[in-house]
């Protein structure tokens, strides 16, 4: 039997390697010296899976009625769905200064590094700097929600036209089409399936944002009302009721765009 | 003056590579030709000067009387959409339908709002189903181009070349992707179409046989010059040596070459 020859060396195995010891080390230290004292450990995860049990298991409405709750969830889904809009609008026609195969070499640098300063940006961070002007409440949320959404989907956009062969494009180009007719006829009907499906993810993070502005910023909607049952209620029964309620929408809406994107896709 | 008048084009790419050196040539209306020569002889860019896809250094081109280099705006739209242009990936629109993709040749002849809406005329209509039937796909008038066979696609771009109703149809290498069969029927369309319409074609081929066969005028290009230039019976082995460099693959060119002149 032959040995093979020894592999060999490489940096980044190493340092793969190196960083797990280093993470297994410290983890091992953490545990040893956790100062636990005051925590019995026991009665501890015994409370915690009752916490569980009563978010989970016994779901009931107490200082909102169940109409209050959708009301206060339309609310939510409305945050959500208009700053995604209004987003995707400023988003197309900045992507389109953006895709390499559409425009000028430094139109897509000057709106590419404009968006990546703005995404840089959490989105808290852009309501709460719009709350400054605005106040702290809806208006803030809805254009600092916005800002972060157009930066997010230009970049996704952009991409999604990127794909489109140059071949397509300078085929209706030497047909004598002009840029807005190949954008119209050409670049959007390749694309749709992509910005469809963009948009609908960056719709869930804006509805999952949405809640966490109504109890932060004070720009109402279930966020608000989950933020009152949890630390000011200390109500873990209702706060499973509303936990239940955006799960729902959430399932909806994934049911919806995956059907929708679907039957797009669909040749027909 | 011809229809087509080349002169002294010059192209460059960069500082070092010269895709056109000087070509000079003129083109009768009606006429077939096939531009044969290696990949990277400058035969695709000297397509796309005559659409002014590409702009290029120094010398001219004349087409129908118009000087091509000084167009701009409108002017160069309306001149492109004189010239239909076919190509060797098809470049389809490929989630749209086969008329859709037809159609998409009207859009230089339309008001730039009309095509963005796609607000194509009954009549456009109408000549859009003439050339699918003429093409012989009317079964797959509403298909997606992305389920149709290669030979298929390549009609589908004739059929959006021919509805600019073109006097000028250039094709890149039209049948390179295509089986011997789809590359057939694909050539016998461009001569048939050139014959009964009276549409001038420029062809560019790699295949020397097929060029041979079809061309009513081949002219041979390789490093950005014209090295012949005639009919395609006075192609001997010499001239295909100087196309291609004098490795060129006897066993392939010279049956070919004796065929034709048998």
């Amino acid at each position: 039997m032959t040995t093979l020859p020894p592999r060999p060396f490489s940096g980044v195995r190493w340092l793969v390697r190196t960083t797990l010891a280093v993470l297994a080390l410290l983890t091992i230290v953490a545990f040893a010296t956790f100062d636990s004292r005051s925590v019995d450990v026991g009665k501890a995860t015994a409370e915690f899976l009752a916490g569980f049990q009563r978010l989970l298991l016994e779901p009931r409405l107490e200082n909102v009625t169940f109409v209050e709750l959708l009301e206060q969830l339309a609310i939510t889904v409305a945050l959500g769905a208009l700053t995604t809009l209004i987003g995707a609008a400023v988003a197309f026609v900045a992507a389109l200064g953006v895709a390499r195969n559409l425009a000028p070499r430094w139109l897509s640098l000057v709106i590419n590094s404009v968006t990546a300063l703005v995404r840089a940006v959490p989105t808290v961070l852009w309501v709460l700097l719009f709350a400054v002007s605005a106040g702290l409440g809806s208006v803030a949320a809805v254009i600092g929600m916005s800002f972060h959404s157009a930066g997010y989907l230009i970049k996704a956009y952009a991409e999604s036209f990127e794909e489109i062969e140059r071949g397509t494009l300078e085929a209706l180009e030497a047909s004598g089409a002009t840029w807005w007719q190949i954008v119209a006829q050409a670049v959007v009907p390749s694309s749709v399936t992509a910005l469809l499906s963009w948009t609908f993810v960056r719709f869930e993070i804006n509805f999952s944002t949405a809640i966490a502005m109504g109890a932060a910023a004070g720009a109402g909607g279930i966020g608000f009302d989950m933020f009152m049952a949890s630390g000011f209620y200390l109500d873990l029964r209702e706060l499973g009721a509303f936990t239940y309620a955006v799960l729902a929408f959430a399932i909806a809406l994934e049911w919806f765009a995956t059907r929708t994107t679907a039957r797009i896709h669909r040749p027909g | 003056m011809a229809f087509l008048e080349i002169t002294d084009l010059t192209k460059r790419y960069g500082a070092e590579t010269v895709a056109l050196d000087g070509i000079t040539l003129s083109v009768e209306r009606g006429a077939f030709v096939v531009i044969i020569g290696p990949s990277g002889a400058g035969k695709s860019t000297l397509l796309r000067c005559i659409n002014r896809m590409i702009d290029w250094g120094s010398g001219e081109i004349m087409l129908d009387g118009v000087a091509v280099g000084a167009l701009a705006g409108p002017a160069l739209r309306r001149h492109r959409s004189r010239i239909g242009m076919v190509f060797q990936h098809y470049n389809l629109v490929n989630r749209l339908s086969v008329l859709e993709n037809v159609l998409h040749g009207r859009l230089g002849a339309m008001s730039s709002l009309a095509g963005v809406l796609g607000l194509y005329s009954a009549e456009a209509q109408q000549e859009a189903l003439r050339i699918v039937q003429m093409l012989g796909l009317e079964p797959q008038l509403y298909k997606r181009c992305d389920q149709l066979s290669g030979g298929q696609k390549q009609r589908v771009g004739i059929g959006r070349a021919l509805i600019q109703n073109p006097a000028l149809l250039l094709c890149d290498e039209p049948i390179a992707s295509l089986d011997p069969n789809a590359a057939r029927v694909i050539m016998d369309t461009l001569a048939g179409i050139n014959r009964t319409l009276g549409i001038t074609v420029l062809v560019n081929l790699h295949q020397v046989d097929v060029a041979l066969r079809y061309a009513g005028r081949i002219i041979g290009v390789n490093q950005g010059r014209v090295v012949y230039d005639g009919p395609p019976a006075g192609v001997t082995r010499d001239h295909i040596a100087m196309i291609y460099g004098a490795e060129a693959d006897e066993l392939l060119i010279e049956r070919q070459v004796t065929d034709v002149a048998a």
